[in-house]
């Protein structure tokens, strides 16, 4: 089975239904054409081509909501579709096409397939649904790559700041860990217990990241699907996300605590009461 | 002078301390230049690329941008000898693109070919060989990925040909071009091979369909002309073109690229947040742990101003040292972050997110050090009103 496809920007004005005279062919429009501009089923337009040539009445046939696509969404233009025969005589190229998708029988190895039609290929190329596929979402591939670095930049910065609160947050207890070590509680005791003081605050700290997270997620979502009119999730919170933040931000206050603890037991009492050396 | 020698005192007194909320504030403030660069970056270097060779309007099919559909100018002649009329109009530069194939020996290569009226045109610097001149139809100019996939240097005879027949595996047209010069295209994509030749050559082998069509024509006005009123007039005269300034084109631009604006603000709010939350913590810390040594200062008669003075200088310091090093961290991790942006196909390859720009960067510069004095407020305001008696009592032996 061959499916064709054409594509062009075509010029749409709309007319009384007095003026239509020629003979009308059929369209559908999407959702968003329709109340951006009032048109509804059994309306009549004009259609031309931006290259020129003449004007065509069209009858909107349906309104279509076309599937959401994130490759299009920033570029806020109408979608129209005709029937193909309709597109190629308007743009003036009868029996042209841009692309075909070609299925192939049931069994028929793809590679093999493409290969043997590419040897005959003239004036077209062909490529395979994974290759295009892989081809067409460099783009989001590009974007994924650049919200990595962002999250590295973002982890690096958290590290830091949790290191440094853990730190001032044990500094302050200097003389608390003084008494404790003055009544005799041993070094390790009280590493354990500033390690698990850490831990509480990373595990109390990552709870409440996420359920910001979850709300800002669902914000960032509701403001960009209004925006654009689309069903498109922006912001996409799944169970490895939180897994995966959660064990971070466990492992980074951990890391944070322990090494604020041991600056802090590895001192003399003394020293940490503040009389000596 | 002594605020100043007593803020870096303190900050020595802990360091390693210090050292983390520096470096916690330099990562703060490189997010925060990334994010001031990226936010405009891109449209300032759009607008450059459009402006680099002095055409300040474009005209493409109504409803389209430049380049942006396959849709052609008809009557381009005609059209250009219209917008000549106007007074203010210097220059016209039509510009065709279309797909071709090129060959080279056994090579061949799909190339995107470019009709361009050598003596004015606004689309290619050369880069070795020589130019066409006005009167040459046979020859060609290569980028360099064209010429590296056809392996033709300067002085080599390729072959042309479009309106290919898929059915009957030919080409409706065929013409040996020669070499004259390798040239770098400013609106390519990298990697993107393509091809120019002289517009009528482009159009003969485009066949009837391309006959007297161009894809763009790029205007160059008079530098003391109106631009805004060219540009309305020139719209009123050809209401069947679109006719775009390079702000209009940067506009459109701009519209898709909302993404990267919003999320520059957003990004930039957090490390301004992170600054707040760093330098206010520490600053907190330090308060706390010298209110003996802040009673003492208030007994002989410290003012409640100065008190207040140094504490801010010890947030302002901390965000003058952070920052400065957040912008030599910010500029690295911003030529880091523009490798994988630029790297989206289609762009073209003159194109950068990050541009470092005096005005935006001394904003950035100045919202970083008044979030600094900022977040040391609330310790400063503490500070001033410790309780002289209260204090020295807690703090003495």
């Amino acid at each position: 089975m061959l499916r064709r496809l054409a594509s062009c920007v075509v010029l749409i004005t709309v007319l009384w239904p007095g003026h239509a005279k020629a003979q009308r062919i059929g369209i559908a429009i999407e959702q968003r054409l329709a109340e951006a501009s009032g048109l509804a089923v059994g309306d009549t337009l004009s259609v031309a081509s931006p290259n020129g040539g003449p004007r065509r009445p069209a009858v909107v046939a349906a309104i279509i909501e076309p599937r959401a696509d994130p490759a299009t969404i920033l570029r806020k233009e109408y979608r129209v579709r005709f029937h193909l025969a309709d597109l190629a005589e308007l743009l003036g190229q009868p029996d042209r096409i841009d692309r075909a998708a070609i299925l192939l029988q049931p069994g028929v190895d793809p590679d093999s397939a493409r290969a043997l039609l590419d040897r005959t290929a003239f004036g077209y190329e062909l490529h395979g649904t994974a290759a295009l596929a892989a081809s067409s979402s460099t783009t989001f591939l590009v974007v994924s790559r650049f919200h990595r670095a962002i999250a590295i930049i973002s982890v690096l910065a958290s590290a830091i700041f949790l290191l440094c609160l853990m730190l001032l947050k044990v500094d302050a207890r200097r003389q608390d860990v003084a008494m404790l070590r003055f009544i005799g509680i041993s070094r390790r005791t009280v590493f354990i217990a500033l390690l698990l003081e850490a831990g509480v605050i990373a595990a109390v700290g990552g709870v409440l990241g996420i359920g910001i997270a979850a709300l800002t997620s669902a914000a960032v979502n509701a403001f960009y699907q209004q925006t654009f009119a689309t069903t498109l999730i922006f912001s996409l919170l799944t169970w490895r996300t939180i897994v995966e933040a959660a064990l971070l931000g466990l492992v980074l206050g951990l890391g944070a605590g322990a090494l604020a603890a041991w600056r802090l037991v590895r001192l003399p009492p003394l020293v940490l009461w503040g009389r000596a050396g | 002078m002594m605020t100043w020698r007593w803020a870096i005192r303190d900050l020595l007194r802990h360091p390693t301390r210090s050292a983390l909320s520096l470096l916690g504030v330099a990562v703060a403030a490189a997010l925060l230049l990334d994010m001031v660069m990226l936010s405009g970056g891109i449209e300032r270097s759009f607008g450059e690329l459009l402006r680099s060779r002095g055409y300040q309007l474009r005209i493409s099919p109504l409803g389209t941008l430049p380049f942006d559909t396959e849709a052609t100018l008809g009557d381009v002649t005609a059209l250009t000898v219209a917008l000549r009329r106007d007074p203010a109009v210097r220059e016209v530069a039509p510009v065709l693109g279309s797909t071709m194939q090129g060959a080279h020996g056994a090579i061949a290569a799909s190339l995107v070919t470019y009709g361009v009226t050598p003596t004015s045109q606004g689309i290619y610097t050369l880069e070795s060989g020589r130019d066409l001149t006005a009167t040459d139809t046979v020859g060609i100019l290569l980028s360099v990925p064209a010429a590296t996939r056809l392996g033709a240097a300067v002085g080599d005879t390729v072959s042309l040909r479009g309106r290919l027949d898929p059915q009957m595996a030919n080409a409706g047209a065929e013409r040996r071009v020669l070499v004259r010069g390798i040239v770098r295209f400013l609106y390519d994509a990298r990697e993107q091979p393509s091809v120019a030749v002289a517009l009528a050559a482009a159009q003969r082998l485009g066949g009837p369909d391309l006959t007297d069509r161009a894809s763009v024509l790029m205007v160059r006005i008079d530098e003391a002309s109106d631009l805004t009123a060219v540009t309305a007039r020139l719209r009123a005269a050809h209401a069947d073109v679109a006719v775009n300034s390079i702000d209009d084109l940067v506009a459109q631009f701009r519209l898709r690229l909302t993404y990267f604006r919003q999320l520059s603000l957003i990004l930039g709010s957090i490390s301004l947040v992170v600054t707040v939350l760093l330098v206010g913590t520490l600053l907190a810390i330090t308060v706390n742990e010298r209110s003996g040594e802040i009673a003492t200062l208030r007994a002989i008669g410290v003012a409640r101003m100065n008190i207040a003075r140094q504490v801010l200088v010890q947030g302002l310091l901390l965000s003058v040292l952070g920052g400065a090093a957040g912008m030599v961290l910010g500029l690295g991790t911003a030529r880091w972050l523009d490798a994988i942006l630029t790297s989206f196909p289609g762009l073209p390859a003159a194109i950068s997110f990050f541009v470092a720009e005096p005005a935006p960067l001394a904003i950035a510069a100045a919202t970083l050090l008044l979030t600094g004095v900022l977040a040391g407020l609330p310790s400063a305001w503490r500070a001033a009103s410790t309780p002289i008696a209260a204090a020295l009592r807690s703090d003495a032996p």
